[in-house]
C-alpha cells in the first residue's frame, strides 16, 4: 500500500484531527457549570481509586480489636450495670479496701483511688503484666509476673519486695500489715509475715490460680487440672483432687470460700464447683463459656463471671444467666465492704462500631473497617466502569461504524443484531451468565460488554451516515482511498468525540450494574466493591440498624455516577450541533434532546 | 407500506427475534455445561439410578434432538421440570410474573403520573432555580441504585418509624383462592407501599425529562405561536395543546419500561423479599435450576421484546407524522 512507504511526519499529520477531536469533548465539560461540577467530583474519585491504599486506615480484611480496662460497679439496686473504662489495658484484678481500690493491669499499669475519688494511673514502664492487687487500709501490695511483688510506699512509689520465686504471682490474699498469701504458676504459695516472703511447699506442681479464706487459718486454693487445696490451721490438706466424689481435670480460675459450709470453684468451659462443708461436687449452670471469677455477695447470692459477657447469679441453688451487658471477655469479679467490680476485658472484636474517629464509617459485624473498604471499593468501581465502557465502545463503534459505512446488507444483518441484543435484559442476563460460569469481575464487565455496546451502536451509525454524505468523504471516494482507509482516517476522528460521550454513559451503566451484581452477591467475594460492602450488610442482617454501614457505600455510588451523568450531558452538544455556542447556565429551547444519556434505558 | 403490513413485520420480527434469543440461550447453557446432571443428581445414586434421571429429564439423547425437544415443547408452553420443585415450570412461572407485574405496574403507574407533570412545570418554569434543581434532582434518582433507596427506606419507615412491613407481599400465613383474592386486600396494599415507591422513585426522573424536553421542543413550533395569536391563556396552552402534543414519547417509553421493569427490577424484590420473577431466578440461580432460571430468563426477555414491539407500534398509531418504512429505523 501507499501508505507504507510515507514518513512518519505525514503519519502524524493525520494523527492532528484525531487529537483536536479527542480535546474537545473536555473543553465542552469545562465550559459547561454542570459538566464542570461532574468533572471535579468525578477527579476526586479517581484520586481516591488511585491513593485508596494510602486513605485507608486500616487493613479492609482484618477483625479490629479494641483493648481496654473496664470495671462495671455492683449498684446499691443489687445489678451490675453501668459500664465504666478506666484505662487502656486490660484489668487483671481490682481489690477493694476500707479506703482506698487498686486495680492492676497488663503492660505494668496500676490503677489506683480513693473511696469515690478519680483513678490515678501509675505506668511502670514495665514490660510485665501485673496479674494480682490487695489492700488493706492503706497497705496495697500488687503482684505480677516472674514472681514480681511489689508495694506502695509513704511516697506513693512503688516498691519491689524480695520473692523466694520468679514464677507468675496470680493472686494475693491480705489480712493485715504483717500476714498475707500468694500463690502462683508451678504450685508457688508464699506467705508474708510482715518482713520478708517466704515459700510453704504447696505439694503440687501445678498452676495455683486464686486463694480464698474465711480466716487466717482456713483457706482453699484452686489451680490447673482440677486442683483444690484446703489450707487449714497451717496445714495443706493432700491436694488430692482425686479424693472429691465429682472431681474435675479441668483449670479451676477462681473460687470463693464463704463460710465452713460454703465455697464456689469454676473454671474452663463453665465448669462449676461446689462445696457443702464436706464434699466438692460439680453444678451445671446452663453457661458454656470459661469462667474467669466467683464472688459470695450473701449467703444466697454468689455471681461468676466469664467469657463473651457471660454473668451468671446463684442463689444458693440455681444458677441464672444475667442478661449481657457486652459482649467482652470478663477477667474476674471481686466484692468487699459492700462494693464490687467485674472487671477486664480481653481484647474484643470491635464489631458494629458506630462512625468515631479511628472508623471514620464505623466497623462491620466481624470488626471490619467499613471506610477503608469504601476506599478500595473506589478501585473496582472504576476499575469495572472504565474497562466496561472501553469494552461496549470498541464493539458498539465498530459495529456502527461497518454498518453505517458499508449500509445495505451488512447494516440490515448487524443492526438485527442489535434488535436482538435489545431483548436481553442486562440484570438477568449477567445473573444467568454467573450461573454458567463462576462470579467475577469479568462476568461482570463481560455482561455489560456484552449488552450495552447496542446503544452504541446505534447512535455511532446514525452518525456515520450522515458523515458519509458530506463532501470531503465523497472527494476521498473519488481519490481512490480504500474503504478502510476512509474509515479510519476520515470518518474515525469524526466519531470519537460522540465515542466519547458514550463512554461516559457506559461507564455511569457499567458501575451501576457491577454495584447491582455485587449487592446481589454475583460479585466475587474477596475483592471490595461498595456492591459487596452492602451484600455483605444484608447477609449479617444487622444493616436495619447498623446505618453507617449502609449509607456511604450508597452515596459513593450515587455521587459517581450523578457525575458521570453530569458529564455526559454537558457532552451532549455533541449529539446536536445546533447547540454549540452561546450556551450559558439557563437553558435555552434548544436544549439536548436527550438529558438522559440513554432513552433506552441499559438495565 | 401499509399499517397492517408493517404490524405484520414487526410481529414476525418479533417471533425471531424470540427464537434466536432461546437459541442462543440453549446451546450457552449445553455448551457451557456438557453434564447439568451434576447439579440435578444427589450424591450417593447409583450409576443406574443417574440414568434414570437422565432419561427423565431427557438429557440422555443427543443435543441436537434435546435441542428441537426443547422448542417443541417451548411452543406448547411446556416449560419443562423444575430441579428444585419437582415440579412443571410454567404455572410457578406464572404466579411469580402475576407478583411481579403486581409491583412493577403500579409503581410505573405513579411514575409516569408524577413525571410528566413535573416535566411540564419544569418546561414552565425554564432558566429557574426550580428546573436547575428539578434536572439534578431527576439524575441524582436515576444514579442512587435502587436497592440502596429501598434498604434506606425499610431502615426509616420499617425500622425507625416502625409504620410499614418491609418484606414478602402479605403478612404471613394468609389464604387467597386466587391471584386477584390476594391482591384485593389492604394488607397487600401495605406491603406494596415500600416497594413500589422505591421503584417510582427511580423511574421518576425518566419521564419528567423527556416530558420537559419534548415540551421545550414543541413550545418553538408554529402552532403554538398561532394558538398565542389566537390570545388563548398560557394555561391553557400548556395544558392542552403543549402537554397533550409532548405526551407520546412518554406513552411510548412507559411500555419499554414495563418491559424492561419485570427483569431489571430483581434487586428491589430481593430487598423486599417481594415473591416475584427475579427473585425466584436468583434462587434458581443459586440451586442450579436451569429450566427456572432459563424459563424466568426467556419470560423476561420476552417481554421486553414484547414490550419494545408495542412501543415501537404505539409510536407509529399515534405520531401521525411517523412515515412507514421497511424495518429501518
Amino acid at each position: 500500500m501507499a501508505k507504507n512507504k510515507k514518513g512518519l511526519k505525514e503519519r502524524l499529520k493525520y494523527l492532528k484531527p484525531m487529537l483536536m477531536n479527542i480535546i474537545e469533548p473536555f473543553k465542552i465539560i469545562i465550559k459547561d457549570p454542570l459538566g464542570r461540577i461532574g468533572a471535579v467530583i468525578l477527579s476526586i474519585i479517581v484520586l481516591i481509586a488511585i491513593f485508596a491504599p494510602v486513605l485507608a486506615t486500616h487493613n479492609p480484611n482484618i477483625m479490629n480489636e479494641r483493648i481496654e480496662g473496664s470495671v462495671i460497679p455492683f449498684d446499691e439496686d443489687g445489678n451490675w450495670s453501668n459500664y465504666q473504662i478506666i484505662g487502656e489495658k486490660p484489668l487483671n484484678e481490682v481489690a477493694v479496701g476500707l479506703e482506698y481500690e487498686l486495680a492492676v493491669a497488663d503492660g505494668g499499669f496500676i490503677y489506683e483511688r480513693e473511696i469515690d475519688g478519680d483513678w490515678i494511673e501509675y505506668d511502670l514502664g514495665q514490660d510485665l503484666d501485673f496479674l494480682a492487687a490487695a489492700v488493706y487500709q492503706d497497705f496495697k501490695l500488687v503482684g505480677g509476673e516472674a514472681g514480681l511483688i511489689l508495694f506502695q510506699n509513704e511516697d506513693g512509689n512503688w516498691e519491689q519486695l524480695d520473692t523466694p520465686v520468679d514464677t507468675n504471682i496470680n493472686d494475693i490474699y491480705l489480712f493485715s500489715r504483717d500476714s498475707a498469701y500468694a500463690v502462683g504458676d508451678n504450685g508457688t504459695f508464699l506467705s508474708w509475715n510482715g518482713q520478708e516472703w517466704s515459700q510453704i511447699d504447696s505439694g503440687t506442681e501445678r498452676n495455683l490460680r486464686e486463694i480464698s479464706f474465711i480466716s487466717p487459718d482456713d483457706g482453699i486454693i484452686v489451680g490447673d487440672r482440677g486442683t483444690i487445696i484446703h489450707y487449714r490451721d497451717d496445714q495443706l490438706e493432700e491436694p488430692s483432687f482425686r479424693a472429691f466424689t465429682d472431681a474435675t481435670f479441668r483449670d479451676l480460675l477462681a473460687v470463693s470460700y464463704y463460710n465452713e459450709n460454703q465455697a464456689i470453684a469454676v473454671g474452663e468451659r463453665a465448669t462449676i464447683m461446689v462445696y457443702d462443708g464436706e464434699d466438692w461436687y460439680t453444678d451445671d449452670s446452663g453457661a458454656s463459656r470459661s469462667l474467669n471469677g466467683v464472688i459470695h455477695i450473701s449467703e444466697n447470692e454468689a455471681y461468676a463471671i466469664g467469657l463473651r459477657g457471660t454473668i451468671l447469679k446463684y442463689d444458693g441453688e440455681n444458677w441464672e444467666t444475667i442478661d449481657r451487658i457486652t459482649r467482652r471477655d470478663y477477667r474476674g469479679i471481686t466484692f468487699a465492704m459492700d462494693r464490687g467490680y467485674i472487671y477486664g476485658v480481653e481484647p474484643y472484636v470491635n464489631e458494629l462500631a458506630p462512625p468515631s474517629g479511628d472508623h471514620l464509617f464505623g466497623t462491620t459485624h466481624l470488626g471490619r473497617d467499613i471506610w477503608s473498604q469504601v476506599m478500595y471499593g473506589t478501585r473496582t468501581a472504576l476499575m469495572v466502569g472504565i474497562i466496561a465502557a472501553l469494552v461496549v465502545n470498541l464493539i458498539g463503534a465498530t459495529v456502527g461504524l461497518i454498518a453505517g459505512y458499508y449500509r445495505g446488507n451488512i447494516d440490515n444483518v448487524l443492526m438485527r443484531i442489535v434488535d436482538i441484543m435489545y431483548g436481553l435484559p442486562l440484570e438477568p442476563f449477567a445473573i444467568i451468565l454467573v450461573l454458567i460460569f463462576e462470579p467475577s469481575l469479568w462476568i461482570i464487565i463481560m455482561a455489560i460488554g456484552l449488552l450495552t455496546w447496542r446503544t452504541n451502536a446505534r447512535i455511532i451509525r446514525s452518525q456515520v451516515l450522515s458523515l458519509v454524505e458530506r463532501p470531503f468523504i465523497k472527494a476521498a471516494r473519488v481519490a481512490g482511498a480504500s474503504d478502510l482507509r476512509i474509515m479510519l482516517i476520515h470518518i474515525t476522528p469524526n466519531i470519537l468525540p460522540l465515542a466519547f460521550l458514550q463512554l461516559a454513559v457506559a461507564m455511569g451503566y457499567a458501575i451501576t450494574a457491577e454495584a447491582t451484581l455485587s449487592f446481589l452477591g454475583l460479585g466475587p467475594p474477596q475483592i471490595y466493591s461498595w456492591g459487596t460492602i452492602l451484600h455483605s450488610a444484608r447477609l449479617s442482617g444487622a444493616w436495619r440498624t447498623a446505618w453507617w454501614w449502609v449509607i456511604p457505600p450508597g452515596l459513593f455510588i450515587s455521587v459517581t455516577v450523578v457525575s458521570v451523568f453530569l458529564i455526559s450531558r454537558s457532552l451532549e452538544v455533541l449529539t446536536n450541533p445546533r447547540l454549540r455556542g452561546g450556551r450559558d447556565n439557563a437553558p435555552e429551547p434548544e436544549e439536548p434532546k436527550n438529558l438522559l444519556p440513554n432513552e433506552q434505558p441499559n438495565n | 407500506m401499509g399499517k397492517g403490513q408493517y404490524i405484520a413485520k414487526r410481529l414476525i420480527q418479533l417471533v425471531i427475534t424470540f427464537l434466536i434469543i432461546l437459541t442462543i440461550l440453549f446451546f450457552l447453557f449445553r455448551l457451557a455445561l456438557p453434564d447439568p446432571t451434576a447439579a440435578l443428581v444427589m450424591d450417593g445414586l447409583s450409576a443406574e439410578e443417574q440414568a434414570m434421571v437422565r432419561e427423565r429429564f431427557g438429557l440422555d439423547r443427543p443435543i441436537v434432538e434435546q435441542y428441537f425437544i426443547y422448542l417443541r415443547n417451548f411452543m406448547r408452553g411446556e416449560f419443562g421440570l423444575s430441579f428444585h420443585y419437582k415440579s412443571p415450570v410454567f404455572p410457578i412461572l406464572m404466579e411469580k410474573l402475576f407478583n411481579t407485574l403486581a409491583l412493577m405496574l403500579p409503581a410505573i403507574f405513579v411514575s409516569y403520573l408524577i413525571g410528566p407533570l413535573l416535566g411540564v412545570l419544569l418546561s414552565w418554569k425554564r432558566g429557574s432555580n426550580i428546573e436547575f434543581t428539578g434536572i439534578i434532582g431527576g439524575l441524582t434518582l436515576r444514579s442512587a441504585p435502587v436497592f440502596w433507596t429501598g434498604m434506606i427506606f425499610i431502615m426509616v419507615f420499617g425500622i425507625w418509624l416502625g409504620i410499614l412491613p418491609t418484606s414478602g407481599m402479605r403478612t404471613l400465613p394468609y389464604e387467597a383462592s386466587s391471584n386477584l383474592d390476594k391482591i384485593l386486600t389492604l394488607d397487600y396494599l401495605r406491603h406494596l407501599i415500600l416497594p413500589m415507591f422505591t421503584i417510582a422513585i427511580y423511574y421518576l426522573g425518566l419521564p419528567m425529562l423527556i416530558m420537559r424536553n419534548t415540551m421545550l421542543e414543541i413550545m418553538g413550533e408554529d402552532f403554538i405561536e398561532l394558538c398565542q395569536a389566537k390570545g388563548l391563556s398560557e394555561r391553557k396552552i400548556m395544558y392542552k395543546h403543549v402537554a397533550r402534543n409532548a405526551l407520546l414519547p412518554v406513552v411510548t417509553q412507559a411500555a419499554i419500561t414495563i418491559g424492561l421493569a419485570v427483569g431489571g427490577q430483581v434487586v428491589v424484590e430481593v430487598v423486599f423479599s417481594w415473591p416475584g420473577l427475579g427473585r425466584e431466578m436468583i434462587q434458581a440461580v443459586r440451586t442450579s435450576d436451569f429450566p427456572m432460571a432459563q424459563s424466568a430468563f426467556m419470560m423476561m426477555a420476552g417481554l421486553v421484546l414484547v414490550m419494545n414491539t408495542v412501543a415501537d407500534l404505539l409510536y407509529s398509531y399515534l405520531d401521525p407524522r411517523v412515515v412507514l418504512k421497511g424495518g429501518d429505523k
